[in-house]
């Protein structure tokens, strides 16, 4: 059965050639302009995956709340948000709202894809039993790249798609000084240097969050980051 | 008013700063002690012409009471009658206590008014004295001769051989008849006047006079002779003759008042009468000195002035002598000599004896004291001939004292509430110009050159104008600030606006890519992805100034070692940009600071960056950093093309770029924006300019520990 995915996106043009382009990949896609119609259709069934504007239509921030009230119907539901937005605090309440992933409408549709795709990925590795050979452990951390998430101590730690690939970079190699450059690469974006230091500063606070005394990724100066054990 | 506005703002004192005039208006209030001044020698010039007034009045009553009575004037037997004046007058003054006679002239004023001189072998030869006391007349006879000759014996007065030098008193006794008296003695000492009188056989005896006696005795220049007489054997007129021999027996020379030849006396004891004192004593007032004299001016009497109630020293002191030094103008004559102080008493005694009662001023006997003096006429009872005047005199120190006291005490008070003006003033003007100095430097400097805006000027809570100026200022300062704002975020908000539909293009071109098979369309959907991605990368520059905004203000500052992280981050450069050659010098100790290394990373980046772009293959970029207790300067140089005059300034603003060709990639010239950014961030300021030897350029930042 094909996976349906749900576009809510007030600007018709783009909502209907993102729509053709998961099309193209095989999802069934359904596209709302605002966040009535679209909890509307939500009551009634639930897509397997959401891609939310921030601003739709009157209501400049109803894509925040459309995800709470989405997160509210579906704990495992993946969200994307996708805005011309780029600002750090847009980030910031996105994810705090349990969103998977936060992308500025720059990302080329190919990586729009790759993003979604993983997304599924990680939905299906979570039902299904973990497999050992996928799991990486570093220390106090227990990274699965199968199901694209991560413990430290035990605890889970919910990082972000992004977020995930950038731990995921750095830990492959650990002691190795990833620069800027590479975890973009790794993390399938096209970020400037702020966006980076953010997404790893946020990293670090949500390990902070587990473990107080978290000191693993370190920054070099000039050359980027390395994770320490 | 407005003439004095204009002044103000044209005149002498409108170059000076705002404090400067304040003060020159403050010391305007000195007029106060001025205009105090001449109140108060109005004040004077009245209270003194009252007081002359006063003063004349009471002369002129006195004057008025002893008009045509002449019997309470002069004694009885001088009444002076119809007979002119002469010069051979005696006029004794009247004395308070009795004279010591005792030959010595010591006691007597040679000056006094009432001195007869009788010139003889020498000028001046005689001068004669005379008082009276109660019922007694005095005579001193000042002789100046060059040989006293003494009489030979002292048995044969009469003998001519035997006789030395002799003096004749002759006066009228009370039943008409010529009273003739000699004094002759062997040596000096108490000698008795004698009369010669005839005996019988016409033989001449020298008989004494026993109530009439005197005192010989040698002086400096000749000798001095004192004679006592009872006033009641005196008729109406007296005189002396002195009988001067060169040697015992020798031929005399007679000068004195009386005819040698007959030995009559012409002139007239002019003596004031036994009552006139009591007469008088009855006008007395405390503080004023009577005085009556004789149509010639000859000094009658003259009561004291009972001592003044009250003490009127004048004010000692500094400060009320410099008060008098502009107090005491030319009305009051001062410093002036006795002779002319006399001469001034005297010149107004003259005026009432000619009949014209006047007041006069006049210096005291000591510093500062002012006499004020009235005399007026005695006239005779028929109103045509003066007897004699009446003078007052008063010193005016009371007064005086009074107007002291009271002007010390003002312009102690106006000197002192100007003081307190000119203080305020001062205090004020310094506040004022302080208060509206402080204005103005934050006024200057509320708008940086980069646009930043500081809304808040002091003394906004003031409630006075000043206030009100500043409050102006911060509203204008806020449109401003507001506008400002709206150009800062113009690119940002524009760039948002122009995402959306970039977005749809690009969407649309990508589905158009893995749909399209023709060859020719896939060139030009290649040609219009690579427009839309470059107006993409243009969006991105647009929008990241307020990207680098947000970040430094959501930056967490922390202490790190600035040495260290020059040196990784230059040794990273080095892998960054293999074309270029590195070279960095470090302090040997570590710099330590507080602020956010990221930020300092991103900082070096976009210097080295500019450096690269700036230098060709090869050339070798210098990173230095030097460090004092306070700040922390790193430079990056380059060899490479001069920066132009006009770069220094604008380099470091947003949107300006300085190429020397035309570079492909979208620039916006945001790098030194950013690095500025981040100067600003760690409290320092960044600065570009040539090399010294003009090989390239150097950037340098000066950051606060």
């Amino acid at each position: 059965m094909k996976k349906t995915i749900a576009i809510v996106e007030d600007e018709r043009a783009i909502r209907d050639n993102y729509a053709a382009a998961f099309a193209r990949e095989g999802y069934a896609v359904r596209g709302y302009p605002n966040r009535r119609e679209a909890m509307a259709a939500f009551a009634a069934r639930l897509p397997d995956l959401a891609v939310i504007d921030i601003s739709l239509e009157d209501e400049p921030e109803g894509g925040f709340e459309l995800c709470r009230e989405l997160r509210g119907l579906s704990a495992e539901l993946p969200i994307i948000f996708l805005t011309a937005r780029d600002s750090e605090l847009d980030a910031v309440s996105g994810l705090r709202l349990g969103a998977d992933d936060f992308l500025t409408k720059d990302l080329s549709l190919a990586h729009l894809i790759a993003r979604v795709n993983a997304l599924f990925r990680r939905v299906d590795a979570l039902r299904r039993p973990a497999e050992e050979k996928q799991v990486v452990r570093r220390g106090a951390l227990t990274l699965d790249s199968e199901r694209m998430s991560v413990e430290w101590n035990g605890q889970v730690v919910l990082l972000s798609l992004t977020e995930f690939w950038i731990v995921y970079a750095l830990t492959k190699h650990p002691g190795h000084v990833k620069n800027r450059q590479q975890l973009m690469d790794a993390a399938n974006v096209v970020l400037d240097d702020n966006t980076i230091t953010s997404h790893i500063k946020r990293i670090r606070r949500k390990f902070q969050v587990v473990d107080e005394k978290f000191d693993a990724v370190h920054t070099v100066y000039g050359m980027g980051y390395r994770w320490v054990e | 008013m407005s003439r004095f506005l204009e002044l103000l703002k044209t005149g002498p004192i409108s170059g000076f700063r705002l404090r400067t005039k304040l003060l020159v208006l403050a010391l305007t209030t000195l007029a106060l002690p001025w205009a105090g001044c001449q109140y108060a020698r109005e004040m004077e010039t009245v209270l003194r012409e009252s007081e002359q007034q006063s003063l004349l009045a009471v002369t002129s009553t006195i004057a008025g009471s002893l008009k045509g009575r002449q019997e309470l004037l002069f004694r009885a037997d001088s009444l002076p009658g119809a007979e002119p004046s002469n010069a051979r007058d005696i006029t004794p003054v009247v004395l308070s206590g009795e004279p010591l006679i005792d030959g010595r002239a010591d006691e007597w004023d040679p000056d006094a008014r009432n001195l007869v001189r009788v010139a003889g072998p020498h000028n001046d030869s005689l001068r004669l004295l005379a008082a009276t006391h109660e019922r007694w007349l005095y005579l001193a006879l000042l002789v100046r001769d060059d040989r006293m000759v003494f009489d030979g014996s002292d048995i044969a007065p009469l003998d001519p051989a035997a006789m030395g030098d002799r003096v004749w008193l002759a006066f009228d006794d009370k039943r008409g008849g010529q009273q003739r008296l000699f004094f002759a003695s062997t040596g000096t000492g108490p000698v008795r006047g004698r009369r010669i009188e005839t005996l019988e056989f016409g033989r001449e005896a020298a008989v004494e006079e026993p109530r009439i006696g005197g005192v010989w005795q040698r002086s400096r220049d000749g000798w001095v002779m004192e004679i006592s007489v009872p006033l009641s054997m005196i008729g109406q007129h007296l005189g002396v003759l002195i009988d001067d021999r060169d040697r015992r027996g020798g031929p005399r020379s007679s000068y004195g008042t009386l005819d040698p030849s007959d030995l009559r006396a012409t002139g007239r004891l002019i003596a004031a009468s036994p009552d006139l004192n009591d007469h008088l004593r009855q006008f007395s007032q405390p503080g004023v000195e009577l005085t009556v004299a004789s149509n010639t001016g000859a000094v009658l009497t003259r009561l004291d002035a009972p001592a003044l109630p009250g003490d009127y020293t004048r004010m000692r002191g500094f400060l009320p002598r410099m008060y008098r030094l502009f107090l005491d103008g030319g009305a009051i004559p001062r410093n002036v000599s006795q002779v002319e102080r006399d001469k001034a008493a005297q010149a107004l005694t003259e005026r009432a004896s000619h009949g014209k009662a006047d007041t006069a001023l006049f210096a005291g006997r000591y510093e500062n004291s002012v006499i004020v003096a009235a005399a007026a006429p005695i006239f005779s009872a028929d109103g045509k001939q003066v007897l004699g005047v009446i003078q007052l005199a008063q010193t005016a120190d009371r007064w005086l004292t009074l107007r002291d006291r009271a002007l010390t005490r003002l312009l102690n008070l106006t000197l002192f509430a100007t003081l307190f003006a000119v203080g305020a003033a001062f205090w004020f003007a310094g506040r004022m110009t302080l208060r509206i100095s402080r204005l103005g430097a934050a006024a200057e400097t509320a708008l940086s050159r980069e646009g930043s805006v500081a809304r808040v000027l002091p003394e906004s809570t003031a409630p006075d104008e000043l206030g009100d100026l500043s409050r102006s200022f911060s509203s204008l300062l806020g449109r401003l600030d507001e506008y400002t704002g709206y150009l800062r975020t113009l690119a940002g908000k524009l760039a948002h606006e122009i995402r959306t539909p970039l977005t749809i293009i690009r969407s649309s071109l990508e589905n158009l890519e893995s749909e399209s098979n023709s060859d020719n369309a896939r060139v030009y959907i290649a040609r219009a992805r690579e427009g839309s991605e470059r107006l993409a990368a243009i969006l991105t520059a647009m929008g990241a100034a307020t990207r680098v905004e947000e970040a430094i203000a959501h930056s967490e500052r922390q202490r790190f070692d600035l040495s260290a992280l020059v040196r990784a981050t230059v040794a990273a450069y080095g892998t960054a940009f293999p074309n270029r050659r590195f070279a960095c010098q470090l302090p040997d100790d570590p710099v330590e600071m507080t602020g956010a290394p990221e930020l300092i990373v991103q900082m070096l980046d976009k210097l080295v960056d500019n450096a690269v772009d700036f230098s060709a293959d090869g050339a070798t970029i210098t990173v230095n950093l030097r460090a004092d207790e306070a700040h922390a300067e790193i430079s990056v140089a380059n060899p490479g093309p001069l920066l132009p005059p006009e770069a220094a300034t604008r380099l470091f603003e947003s949107l300006w770029q300085y190429r020397a060709e035309a570079d492909k990639r979208p620039h916006f010239g945001l790098g030194l924006y950013i690095v500025r950014l981040i100067t600003e961030f760690h409290g320092g300021t960044a600065r570009a300019s040539n090399l010294p030897d003009d090989s390239g350029a150097i950037f340098s930042v000066r950051l606060t520990r």
